[in-house]
């Protein structure tokens, strides 16, 4: 009986690894240099969900977005200001930025970077 | 000065607008104190939990309504809706502290559950599962790393907070690539052909959707020490998304002979590993990119015969 329980147990705590959530979707970028010190949920950025809208170069040239996950100082103000995502997030383009949990919708202390199943290592110096 | 007279009117429309449809409590917190509440952003007491108010209510009714009513630490005066009446923000108050104290059975379930934590850690723990193994020599197997299972929905995804109500507003990725075309890895989506085969029509533009891209028809081979098949490097898959800018002359000097490139630089993210394994198709695809025979393998393989 004994085992048996021991045996369930295990079966529990295997199955609670089977768990283990899924990777994020490839590309997705978590973005927390501020959003937790300010007392927000960290934000996730789907490339996945703008690719299918946009070119690279829209965002990566035309925004002004470096290349490189942690290289663009974001802050709500330069959004507010049309800066950054705040470029399409207006409310003409795209929804506008008082909708807060659409972006910050990441788990508590997260680290920002790309998630997904990268291969290449980061920061990338080039 | 002119502008400053058109604000005043403005609000005073506003404010007139206002208390003809007193709002309730309850949707006062729904509309606006929730925003913060729910979640209890910068600190703010959650709605329904007992504990965050307690200690709160014990400096007594009157101050809350004091607080919410001028502002506290970072709550906003009237929760940052100067319109709302003074009535209104006191039964919004009024509405959260019932809503505490409803939730008194759960901090006295929380109680139990704290009673039976301890006990358990009383009893002997059961043997730990054992933990997997991961090789933390030989980071390079990290390409044979089996693919996760693709496109989780934001609330499985394992980096979306499935706490948060905007996670469920998400557009799970499984829906929005049903039409596309499949890959082995990366998103599990082909992008390159999804937008040859105008499956997709991503701007070009910011604002005008009919820019066409600058396409660049150009390959550039590169040959490969060893028995891989060397390099095909195509332009025009690249210019149709990116800006000559995004690469040249940062990642890759425009210039033949130019660029060292090896696997080891690109793993680390040099070179094709700024975007290749990061956002386009990982690094694994190696006959994606090493797609051209060599000649030389076959006669090798004539000359040893």
């Amino acid at each position: 009986m004994r085992a048996l329980r021991r045996g369930a147990a295990v079966a529990v705590a295997l199955a609670a690894l089977a768990a283990v959530p899924a990777q994020a979707e490839y590309a997705d970028v978590v973005i927390n240099r501020r959003a937790e010190k300010e007392g927000m949920p960290p934000v996730i950025f789907p490339h996945w969900f703008h690719r299918i809208r946009f070119r690279c170069r829209v965002c990566h040239l035309e925004l002004g977005f470096e290349m490189r996950a942690g290289a663009n100082d974001i802050t709500m103000a330069a959004i507010a200001e049309g800066r950054f995502c705040g470029a399409c997030h207006n409310g003409e383009i795209a929804w506008s930025p008082e909708n807060c949990f659409l972006c910050h919708s990441g788990r508590p202390g997260l680290k920002s970077g790309v998630r997904g199943g990268h291969q290449t290592s980061g920061p990338g110096r080039y | 000065m002119r502008r400053l007279r058109l604000f005043v009117l403005a609000v005073a429309a506003l404010g007139l607008a206002g208390p003809a449809a007193a709002a309730t409590g309850k949707e006062v917190v729904d509309t606006i104190c929730a925003g913060c509440h729910r979640a209890g952003v910068l600190g703010a007491p959650r709605l329904g939990k007992a504990q965050d108010w307690k200690e709160r209510l014990q400096q007594g009714r009157k101050t809350l309504y004091e607080h919410a009513l001028k502002g506290f630490k970072a709550m906003p005066a009237k929760g940052g809706n100067p319109k709302l009446t003074d009535a209104e923000v006191r039964a919004a108050v009024d509405h959260m502290l019932s809503l505490a104290e409803a939730d008194k059975g759960g901090a006295a379930g929380g109680g139990e559950a704290a009673a039976a934590k301890e006990a358990t850690a009383a009893a002997p723990a059961p043997r730990a599962a054992p933990k997997p193994r991961v090789s933390a020599v030989n980071r390079f197997n990290r390409l044979l790393e089996k693919e996760a299972d693709c496109n989780p929905p934001p609330p499985e995804d394992g980096i979306h907070d499935p706490e948060n109500d905007g996670t469920h507003l998400l557009l799970p990725p499984k829906e929005a690539f049903t039409d596309l075309p499949k890959a082995p890895s990366g998103n599990c989506v082909d992008w390159v052909k999804a937008l040859e085969d105008g499956y997709i029509n991503p701007r070009y533009d910011r604002l005008d959707p009919n820019v066409q891209p600058i396409v660049m028809d150009l390959n550039i081979v590169r040959e490969v020490k060893g028995s891989m098949p060397d390099v095909v490097y195509p332009h025009k898959q690249h210019t149709e998304w990116l800006d000559c800018s995004n690469c040249h002359p940062a990642i890759f000097v425009p210039q033949k002979g130019a660029n060292q490139i090896s696997m080891a630089a690109i793993l680390l993210g040099q070179k094709c590993g700024a975007c290749h394994g990061k956002v386009s198709f990982p690094v694994k695809d190696c006959r994606k990119c090493h797609s051209k025979k060599k000649p030389m393998t076959l006669q090798r393989t004539q000359t040893t015969q």
